[in-house]
């Protein structure tokens, strides 16, 4: 239950690590900087070249925070759908908040019927990429609601786990129907927004998206006592005194907040979210949530970190979604440690 | 004799079964009423499907009765915390990798008694530290859940049970998928508690001879949801096993507590002979379709020649001679 | 707000979204290969009976022409690079070609007066009798061009009703003589045929799933991808108008106006490319970190030089738009004087709430954003992407007006307006 030593210093090294990747998506982008001059930009920010001061602070830097903020909270709530599910192939999106989120988007994105709405909520004075957040976020929110309405009426988490893949399955129907009726302009531009970007939280966003997910992952570190206990099952957890539909309850809210909040500021962002708890797993050789919510938290953002800096694709203009990156550089990871892992079970 | 059992648990009028939307299915419906008491094992015995984990879910509080009361330490408005801290439960629910260790899956017992978030005191450390003890499974501390093998596992999930801290242990099945010895030290182990923790055990099982040998008091339940306690001594004499179990294939014989593989024929014998000879003798006569009666045409006396048994057959006034009982069957079939 | 053409050069893309990735999210391979399968057959068969006569420009006229053949003006394609008009003794023939992916696949079709037969050995290609007196189209170019040809009454169905700004169709949707018939992937068939148009314009890549309008072929009628915007220059979108002219019969206006249209162009361009100053400009908005600008051989781009703007990306390739991390455009967009076509915004404030990021530019901070929408409807559509294809000389005369204050006498801009 303790963190030994040797975890110790594992997770000191995967913060030196963090640091460093943190540092390297600082350093690289499609245009170069120099070391001398990134270190002018924090250090002597006078001398600095101001166009170089714009990319590495206003560009770069809330750029990597927000892959920090992302790649806690996707992971986490992986962690935590897959534990309460006990599979090991849940994922934070798993209850359709994300498939919640791309309907609040698509609503306001595609089919010409939501021109209308798209006036009236112009007329109320929400515009440009807070609208995008606000309907992603009232998405994420109605599904969590209606998910959380349909776990209190459900006793058993694999049922939970069906009802969820079933909303979002019914919610993503719903989405190809709006971009069916579509123009091709407006299916590109919600196409554009299912990569998933980092790139475009800012300022006041940041700072939203911030106490958003750190609320999440405040709960979900809160509750890693019951996520040890499901991991017996849940008669076990019941019999040692937790509440299943409250375990449940307080589990669904926190990845709701976490999933919902970062897909509604970046897009969805898929792969992290189902590989980094099994990377944590490996790594730490541990079920303990208490070690696996901080290794989650480290290595996903780790993870997320160097996606985006090889998103830059060097030498070239271009960045590649992060979303397209996360799963080509993540799932071989994930089959080598399956590889190499030497039980039978990883899970 | 030991200090005056006091009384841990009580059901009253409990009728256990499932809802499902509007509608009960009841699986077990005029229950006596049923006490645990400390420093007791009951054993719960039945028929496949008689609805003895439905009772063990029932009590143990993972599913509600469809009707009646269960008393708790006086009241019968118990939270699953409080609950948690009177009853601890081994299942039949198999608990998968999950990256476990042994010791990490026994320290969750303390999870009823631990702080908010997890942390472990010195009770908590000595309780898994004792419960890993009684159980003897210190050497397997640091494997991992899904190496071990099934009799471990279940020593490693009642360990889980007792760092739990209970004064009620509740045990669907321990025994199943265990070998011969394994069963037999696990009930040793169970009856041991029993005696020194105080603690009131009940374990559904199918073992019925294991059962007789430790049990304080026997659960018999019946299919139809009839059950009958007491001691198992007192269901044996009184029928109570033959009406449980018994049917027109399945014989219960009060001689030996046991039951009966091949139903008896109407082949009389008469055996004569004394001892554990005497003993196989019968139970390879009966396999074979023979009754032992008390006189009969055919006789079979046990004697002894040089320290080895031997087997006369006298039949018709001629006496045959065998020197195994596999000859004597061989002559007899 | 999702103006239904926000960038044009972003079009390009979309219609590769639609024949490629559109296909993704909805999960039907199989159909769209089929769809697939059965274009590539119907342009095979196009593309052999076309094969004798493959020229983009339209010098050719039939041998046998008389003076008084049916035809009295010829129209002459001069700029357009992706369509040609051939006349021949009584009929004319349009050719839509596709350069694009180093194709040059070729839709054929006969323009055919009433009574005239088909001629031999065009057994595969499609027939529009002229002139055509009731057409269903579905871009907002198409609708300038029938305006332009003075036979904006003739549209008797629209894609999409909302993006209209032409007064003549807008009041025919209002009264219910022109009819909406749906986007192109979604087109009601049922209500085309109802109609019973001379010809629908589409604006579908030709290169495109043609099989989508298998239905409408076979109930007889003519499906022309009208696609001006694979047009690399100003005046060769706009040169589209004879096509519309052709199939009307109204060359001899067609050409007259167009002739002015070039002749205002080439002027207001060459006081725009001899400027003294080139202020250095951007073009559009990122979106989710990804910016989008002409590449420089798109007709943007060669707007922007025709403007004497200095356009960073002036010299790259490619016709379409170039997708670019917000960071490559940075070090551009925050020293550049100019910010155009800034996307779906009307104020400043509109912009920053886009992000916030936007407020460190020069142009934010020296007020020069200007945007395409001073005409726009109460959709918020802009008139710039109807009328602005056919006369660029307008959009050329605003850039200039914008880039270089002074050298053009005084009047209101025409299509822009600025950002305040």
């Amino acid at each position: 239950m303790t963190a030994s030593p040797l975890k110790k210093v594992r997770l000191t090294g995967l913060l030196l690590l963090l640091l460093l990747a943190f540092l390297l998506d600082l350093s690289t982008g499609t245009v170069n900087i120099s070391l001398k001059e990134m270190l002018r930009v924090f250090f002597s920010p006078s001398t600095a070249d101001p166009t170089w001061q714009f990319i590495v602070k206003e560009i770069r830097l809330p750029k990597a925070f927000t892959a920090v903020l992302a790649g806690c909270g996707l992971s986490v709530g992986g962690l935590q759908m897959q534990t309460l599910f006990r599979n090991p192939l849940a994922d934070p999106s798993i209850l359709g908040i994300t498939a919640g989120a791309s309907l609040g988007v698509a609503a306001v994105m595609l089919a010409g019927g939501s021109m209308a709405t798209l006036y009236a909520i112009k007329e109320l004075g929400v515009s440009g990429s807070w609208l995008i957040i606000g309907a992603a976020c009232l998405g994420a929110g109605a599904v969590m609601l209606l998910v959380l309405i349909l776990s209190r009426r459900l006793r058993d988490n694999v049922m939970m786990l069906i009802v969820g893949i079933m909303i979002g399955s019914i919610t993503l129907a719903l989405v190809s129907i709006w971009q069916y009726f579509s123009n091709p302009e407006q299916v590109k531009d919600y196409l554009l927004w299912t990569f998933g970007s980092l790139g475009g939280v800012t300022g006041g966003q940041l700072s939203m998206l911030a106490i958003v997910v750190v609320i999440g992952l405040i709960v979900a570190f809160l509750s890693n006592k019951m996520l040890d206990a499901l991991l017996l099952g849940e008669n076990y957890a019941r019999s040692m005194g937790l509440s299943a539909r409250k375990a449940r309850t307080v589990i669904i809210c926190s990845t709701s907040l976490l999933a919902g909040s970062i897909t509604a500021f970046c897009g969805p962002i898929g792969f992290i979210g189902i590989a980094v708890p099994h990377i944590a797993r490996f790594l730490f050789n541990t079920a303990s949530h208490r070690i696996l919510i901080p290794a989650c938290c480290l290595i996903g953002t780790t993870l997320l970190l160097l996606c985006d800096t090889f998103a830059q694709l060097p030498g070239s203009q271009t960045v590649l979604p992060i979303n397209i990156i996360t799963s080509i550089v993540g799932s071989p990871l994930v089959i080598v440690l399956l590889l190499r892992q030497t039980t039978a079970h990883p899970w | 004799m030991v200090s005056a059992a006091t009384t841990l648990l009580t059901a009253r009028n409990l009728q256990t079964g499932y809802r499902s939307g509007a509608k009960k299915i009841v699986v077990a419906g005029g229950l006596p009423e049923l006490l645990l008491q400390s420093g007791q094992l009951i054993c719960l015995l039945g028929p496949n499907g008689s609805g003895k984990s439905t009772l063990l879910r029932t009590l143990g509080g993972l599913q509600p009765p469809l009707d009646g009361e269960i008393h708790l330490g006086g009241t019968d408005r118990w939270t699953p915390a409080t609950l948690a801290r009177k009853i601890s439960l081994v299942l039949t629910d198999r608990v998968r990798g999950n990256n476990l260790t042994v010791d990490s899956l026994v320290a969750l017992g303390r999870y009823p008694w631990s702080g908010w978030l997890g942390g472990l005191n010195a009770t908590d450390m000595a309780c898994i530290e004792w419960a890993i003890r009684v159980t003897g499974i210190g050497s397997l501390r640091d494997r991992k859940i899904h190496t071990l093998s099934d009799g471990q596992n279940q020593k490693v999930m009642l360990a889980r049970a007792l760092a739990q801290d209970t004064p009620i242990l509740m045990l669907d099945e321990p025994t199943a998928h265990l070998d011969l010895p394994s069963r037999i030290l696990l009930m040793r182990l169970l009856h041991q508690l029993a005696r020194e923790t105080r603690k009131a055990i009940l374990l559904s099982t199918h073992e019925l001879d294991l059962a007789l040998q430790v049990a304080d008091e026997v659960w018999l339940l019946q299919s139809g949801g009839q059950l009958r306690s007491g001691a198992p001594e007192d269901l044996v004499l009184n029928g109570s096993f033959e009406y449980a179990f018994g049917g027109e294939e399945v014989v219960f014989d009060k001689g030996s507590g046991n039951f009966l593989i091949y139903t008896p024929q109407d082949k009389p014998v008469r055996i004569t002979g004394e001892g554990l000879t005497l003993f196989w003798t019968r139970r390879a006569l009966r396999r074979a379709g023979f009754e032992p009666v008390a006189d009969a045409g055919l006789h079979i006396r046990i004697a002894e020649r040089d320290g080895q048994p031997i087997w006369l057959v006298e039949h018709q006034g001629q006496t045959r001679e065998y020197g195994s009982i596999q000859k004597l069957l061989q002559a007899l079939a | 707000m999702a103006n239904k053409h926000r960038h044009l050069f972003l079009q390009v893309e979309a219609f590769k979204i639609k024949n490629g990735l559109l296909c993704t999210p909805i999960d039907n391979h199989v159909d769209m290969y089929l769809i697939r399968s059965f274009a590539r057959l119907f342009l095979l068969v196009f593309t052999l009976s076309a094969l004798s006569c493959r020229q983009v420009t339209s010098d050719k006229t039939s041998p046998a022409t008389g003076e008084n053949r049916p035809f009295p003006t010829k129209s002459r394609i001069k700029y357009a690079q992706n369509f040609t008009l051939d006349y021949f003794d009584d009929y004319k023939e349009v050719k839509i070609l596709n350069h694009s992916a180093g194709k040059s696949d070729t839709l054929d079709f006969l323009l055919l007066p009433a009574g005239v037969a088909v001629p031999e050995g065009h057994a595969h290609a499609q027939v529009i009798r002229i002139p055509v007196r009731s057409m269903i189209v579905m871009g907002s170019p198409h609708i300038a061009q029938a305006d332009f040809a003075g036979v904006a009454d003739r549209v008797t169905g629209v894609g999409d009703g909302q993006y209209v700004f032409n007064p003549v169709v807008a009041e025919g949707l209002r009264t219910g003589r022109v009819r909406q018939v749906g986007l192109e992937t979604n087109l009601n068939n049922e209500l085309v045929i109802s109609i019973r148009p001379g010809v629908v314009m589409t604006m579908t890549n030709p290169d495109a799933a043609f099989g989508e309008y298998k239905t409408l072929l076979d109930a007889g009628i003519p499906v022309l991808p009208n696609a001006d915007w694979l047009e690399t220059t100003p005046l060769g979108k706009a040169e589209w108008v004879k096509l519309m002219g052709a199939l009307t019969d109204r060359e001899a206006l067609v050409d007259k106006k167009f002739d002015s249209v070039v002749q205002a162009y080439l002027h207001l361009a060459s006081i725009g490319k001899t400027s003294a100053a080139h202020p250095s400009v951007i073009i559009g908005m990122p979106f989710k970190g990804t910016w989008y600008t002409p590449a420089g051989g798109s007709y943007v781009a060669q707007l922007l030089r025709d403007a004497g703007a200095g356009y960073h990306w002036s010299d790259t390739r490619g016709t379409g738009s170039l997708s670019l991390s917000f960071e490559t455009v940075a070090p551009e967009a925050l020293k550049a004087d100019f910010w155009l076509d800034a996307g779906d915004i009307g104020s400043r404030q509109d912009i920053l709430a886009q992000d916030s990021r936007y407020g460190a530019f020069r142009s934010f901070q020296s007020d020069n954003i200007y945007n395409y929408n001073r005409r726009v409807n109460a959709a918020g559509s802009s008139d710039y992407w109807e009328s602005g294809a056919v006369n660029p000389q307008r959009v050329l005369a605003d850039l200039i007006r914008i880039l270089h204050p002074g050298v053009l006498p005084a009047d209101t801009l025409f299509y822009y307006k600025q950002i305040k």
